[in-house]
């Protein structure tokens, strides 16, 4: 099964303004104020994540105008507002809300004059105010955005943490997926999710969850659902966890192509985001659940600095160049054995 | 690669019972078997996969299959669609 070319499919398409403004509150507590046009913000739809800066546009130019992003006005819009003679303001702003911006937020505890609100509300033009700073501000709205507009995507596969390493367990029906996953949880490790595996995207880093339905279930075959978190209980799960390695498993056949020595690195292109991939053939005597834990270890050495393969790369290559004459053998690692008597 | 759209007819919809049925019968054939529904790919040969689309009747789905005996699966899961997954309507 080819884990490549998996639709992308947005979680939605557009927010209400009201439901934005409500939610934004309760995750980030941040202190937002209805300021104006306070009736439109059900009708008003926001469709990007991105946000945009109207400067250039309360100052003419409007060529390029993003209007179909959040409008966020902070000090320096402010600023250049107040220094306009009153006729230019109005006459700036009026230019402003001439497009059909979904919703203005007002920074900084900035405020704008009554008969410009007015103008807002006019257009059907929600503007709402908090204390905060643009920036941070920004940064908020655009994180919570982000996750609102991400790409997912549903996999076939389970999905482990094992030593606080995400692996998805890949290969086809039947091969044992669960069955190991299972081992993994009765060592320690937690389950993610079984068989459905929802990825999304949020700044580059893919995030697994299960879906709200097979949420911690799990099919064994022969035995049938069972309900790892009741069984196992609550250090047994995890709600989510980042994609870091993918663990295909295969059946014995096809194994010409297998990595040796762990110099090369396989990856697999998941919404565009490059994923380290392992290729594992179940053989007799081939005991996945520790292949996987040794994964883990060996994803966190190299995270730590230290990989395997290349130092043992290194160790071979300075002793092939020190070599000082042809026949020199390969020797013992151990110098002198003492007397081992039993 | 074939495919189909097909409609769930029985009243309580894909539960596990069904399911279960659907399953079985994707596992008796090689190919791979695919249900696309919501812009979703599950796959069909998984039980938690099939029920995560929790498809209501009159939902529907279109079945994707791909491999050596693709037309003769189609035929028969698209045959339990039909027959309402062998259950009491």
């Amino acid at each position: 099964m080819s884990l490549e070319n998996q639709e992308a499919i947005p979680i939605r398409e557009d927010i209400e303004v009201s439901y934005l403004i409500e939610k934004l509150k309760e995750r980030t507590q941040i202190d937002i104020e209805a300021y104006a046009g306070k009736d439109y913000s059900k009708k008003k739809l926001v469709t990007e994540a991105d946000l945009h800066r109207p400067g250039l546009a309360l100052a003419g130019y409007t060529d390029l105008f993003t209007y179909q992003r959040i409008q966020v006005i902070g000090n320096t819009e402010c600023n250049f507002l107040r220094n306009l003679s009153e006729s230019e303001r109005t006459k700036s702003f009026e230019k402003l809300v001439s497009f059909d911006l979904p919703v203005i937020f007002i920074t900084s505890g900035n405020e704008l004059s009554n008969d410009l609100l007015k103008k807002a509300e006019n257009r059907g033009i929600p503007v709402y105010r908090t204390e905060l700073e643009t920036t941070k501000f920004m940064y908020l709205l655009r994180d919570f955005l982000e996750d609102y507009f991400a790409l997912q995507t549903m996999l076939h596969g389970t999905m482990v943490d094992v030593y606080g390493i995400g692996i998805l367990i890949s290969g086809k029906s039947g091969l044992g997926k669960s069955e190991v996953a299972l081992d993994l949880v009765e060592r320690g490790h937690r389950l993610v999710s079984d068989d459905v595996v929802m990825l999304t995207k949020k700044s580059n880093v893919l995030l697994a969850s299960a879906t709200e339905m097979n949420k911690h279930f799990m099919e064994i075959r022969g035995l049938g659902i069972i309900d790892v978190m009741s069984m196992f209980g609550i250090r047994s799960i995890r709600y989510q966890k980042r994609l870091e390695v993918i663990l295909e498993l295969s059946l014995w056949e096809d194994t010409e192509n297998l990595n040796r020595t762990g110099l090369d690195h396989d990856t697999v292109e998941i919404l565009g985001t490059k994923i380290p991939l392992i290729h594992l053939p179940i053989t007799p005597g081939k005991n996945i659940t520790v292949i996987a834990e040794v994964i883990a270890m060996n994803y966190l050495l190299k995270h730590y600095g230290y990989d395997a393969a290349e130092e043992f790369q290194k160790k071979i290559k300075k002793h092939i160049a020190d070599k000082k004459n042809r026949h020199d053998m390969p020797r013992r690692a151990v110098e002198y054995f003492e007397g081992d008597f039993e | 690669m074939v495919s189909k759209k097909v409609t769930v007819k029985n009243e309580s919809g894909l539960h596990a019972r069904p399911a279960s049925t659907l399953v079985k019968t994707a596992s008796k054939f090689k190919s791979d078997f695919f249900i696309k529904m919501y812009g979703y790919k599950v796959n069909g040969k998984s039980i938690l996969g099939v029920m995560t689309l929790a498809a209501e009747s009159g939902a529907e789905m279109e079945l994707v299959l791909d491999g050596p005996d693709e037309e003769e699966a189609l035929e028969a899961i698209s045959e339990l669609f039909e027959n309402r997954f062998n259950m009491a309507p």
